[in-house]
């Protein structure tokens, strides 16, 4: 089976300002490589400047990549066309109550992506909003709410509907579970397993918290200072990481696993 | 003798029209030298009951207690004034976002320095302000910070985040406190530096016989470091006993919930199951069911949960409920 989302040899590094001859360049991520089929999880664990968000920024399209290219099905995707990779992938955020806008209502936040990105009349856009809205686990009237009128988990909701709207193939999150209250976040995990049954969606699941990375995805990479140290199925390297970086990271975290 | 012994504290604030019971008839108890986990999703109370022990609350909210007592002392009847001698020579706090706390107009030393407790300095005026800056320095060597000299010079914006928290902690050890409260000190923190920050508040309690009040969100995070815990739930006493009793044996169904629903404790779960949850979200403030508050969304609840539970104690395990798991097991 052909990969959904290929990614071959992807870099990015920024050129720091600097006179003409001592011009110097930081590497953010040393090219990189892996593929995602439909229905799997990849996770993407790291510390801080490992260059996790840089990948999905990259991946997103919200920077241009140094070196490297994005397939999707097989089809090069072009770096400055944003209409052509929004609709197949999108993102949701760590913090949704920045990222939505709170002067727009949510049919109109809905709407947004809808009226640029298809050709649906106002009906049809009506429809599909209520319908997304009730994929997400919240009901139709609330199209009409503000965004300070709900609760965090609901946000996240939220920021999962604009997400699914356009019909996407892959869908990135960033830390999006993180914030969450622990049973919103088991109720969140569900709801995005759930979609990825009905939609065949592909996860990018970026994330330091390894309970949900194991239970959540079938592959994982882990990234250290730009680099990738490990790539493999999750079960393999959270039972037998080989990497020093990998084994520091679980034992960080393990003592918990251990302590049932 | 417990150092602190707070009964039935109820926490209200009143408005204009009505009145809102954010925190109701909750208990805590700190014996010395206890490392005890307070824990509560988001408006569970849990900040707000640990702001009522500082005693910052301001005049909006009301807080009544059958019981507040500090080390024998009763709390509530002492005035505001000497309330504060009393606590902040005992008790000292830190808080989340800890790049946010600090100053960042004034180097670390001179924070450090303010924070110093005058009364332990000895000598002639002339001397103090040398005594002041070896005390700073002594109490960064206390918080495993080695490179003091560099450290003191720094601003907070130069620092990493694990490193402000070390220094907040270093602040609230210049007054050499009994209890320690930690309001979620490793939010958004990286795993690596939260697994420091609780080691080093796990040897102050080892070495100095610290009491720790340790509040968290997450009750996979604080398992591993304490000896007891609490967890509250929309301002209600939900269940407490000691870190073992809580995590194999949980008697009430919201803990039961929140064990369920973490895939960190559930290792055997297969990969990519369905998690135990419980359905609909935490309730507002302005909109708190009657009686017990998790009603609406426990699986157990029958009609008698109309009426909030009495507190039960089965051998220091306490729980509130009226159809708590106990016979499960």
């Amino acid at each position: 089976m052909a990969a959904l989302l290929q990614v071959i040899e992807l870099s990015k590094s920024y050129k720091l300002s600097g006179h003409w001859f001592n011009q110097k360049t930081v590497t953010a991520l040393d090219p990189l490589s892996f593929e995602i089929q439909a229905y799997k999880t990849l996770a993407i664990i790291g510390e801080t400047g490992s260059g996790k968000s840089t990948l999905a920024k990259l991946l997103v399209g919200a920077e241009i990549p140094s070196t490297g290219k994005v397939r999707l099905n097989g089809q090069t995707l072009n770096a400055e066309n944003f209409k052509q990779r929004c609709q197949h992938i999108r993102m949701i955020f760590q913090d949704s109550g920045t990222t939505l806008n709170p002067s727009l209502t949510i049919r109109q936040l809905l709407d947004e992506p809808l009226k640029l990105n298809t050709t649906l009349n106002e009906a049809q856009r009506t429809q599909l909003i209520q319908d997304t809205l009730q994929k997400v686990g919240l009901l139709v009237d609330h199209m009409n709410f503000y965004p300070h009128m709900f609760s965090g988990g609901q946000k996240q909701r939220i920021s999962l509907a604009r997400a699914i709207i356009l019909k996407p193939q892959v869908i990135i999150l960033d830390e999006a579970l993180a914030s969450l209250d622990p049973s919103l976040r088991s109720q969140m995990i569900n709801l995005l397993l759930d979609l990825q049954q009905q939609m065949g969606l592909a996860f990018i699941l970026i994330s330091h918290n390894l309970g949900i990375v194991r239970h959540f995805s079938d592959d994982m990479m882990v990234l250290a200072d730009g680099k990738v140290v490990e790539y493999g199925k999750t079960a393999d390297i959270l039972n037998q990481p080989k990497h020093k970086f990998t084994q520091k990271l679980i034992m960080s975290q393990h003592f918990q696993l251990l302590h049932k | 003798m417990n150092l602190l012994d707070i009964r039935n504290l109820s926490i209200e604030l009143h408005s204009s029209h009505n009145s809102i019971l954010a925190v109701d008839r909750v208990s805590l108890s700190m014996k010395e030298g206890e490392v005890r986990g307070l824990v509560g999703e988001s408006g569970s109370g849990k900040s707000l009951l640990a702001q009522a022990i500082i005693g910052v609350l301001d005049d909006r909210w009301h807080v009544h207690a059958d019981r507040f007592h500090w080390r024998g002392r009763d709390l509530l009847r002492l005035t505001p004034e000497e309330r504060k001698v009393v606590i902040s020579q005992d008790v000292a706090m830190i808080f989340q976002e800890p790049m946010a706390c600090l100053d960042p107009t004034a180097s670390i030393g001179e924070q450090l320095e303010e924070a110093v407790n005058s009364e332990q300095l000895s000598g002639y005026f002339w001397q103090k302000s040398q005594q002041r800056k070896i005390a700073a320095t002594k109490l960064l060597h206390k918080v495993g910070i080695k490179n003091h000299e560099l450290c003191i010079r720094s601003y907070p914006h130069q620092l990493t985040e694990a490193l402000c928290q070390r220094v907040m902690i270093a602040m609230a050890l210049a007054k050499k406190p009994l209890l320690l409260i930690a309001d979620e000190p490793t939010a958004a923190m990286e795993n690596s530096n939260q697994g420091q920050i609780f080691r080093l508040l796990a040897s102050l309690n080892q070495l100095k016989n610290m009491s720790i009040l340790l509040i968290s969100h997450d009750l996979e995070n604080v398992t591993h470091w304490t000896d007891t815990i609490t967890v509250m739930y929309s301002g209600q006493f939900v269940e407490a006993g000691t870190t073992k009793q809580i995590f194999t044996k949980p008697y009430h169904p919201y803990t039961r919930a929140l064990l369920d629903s973490s895939p960190k404790a559930n290792i055997e779960l297969p990969a990519k199951s369905r998690l135990m949850t419980l359905p609909g979200s935490i309730p507002i403030l302005q909109h708190l069911p009657i009686g017990c508050r998790l009603g609406p969304r426990c699986p157990r609840a029958q009609q008698e949960c109309v009426q909030a539970p009495k507190v039960k104690n089965f051998h220091g395990h306490q729980v509130s409920c009226h159809f708590s798991l106990r016979d499960n097991y």
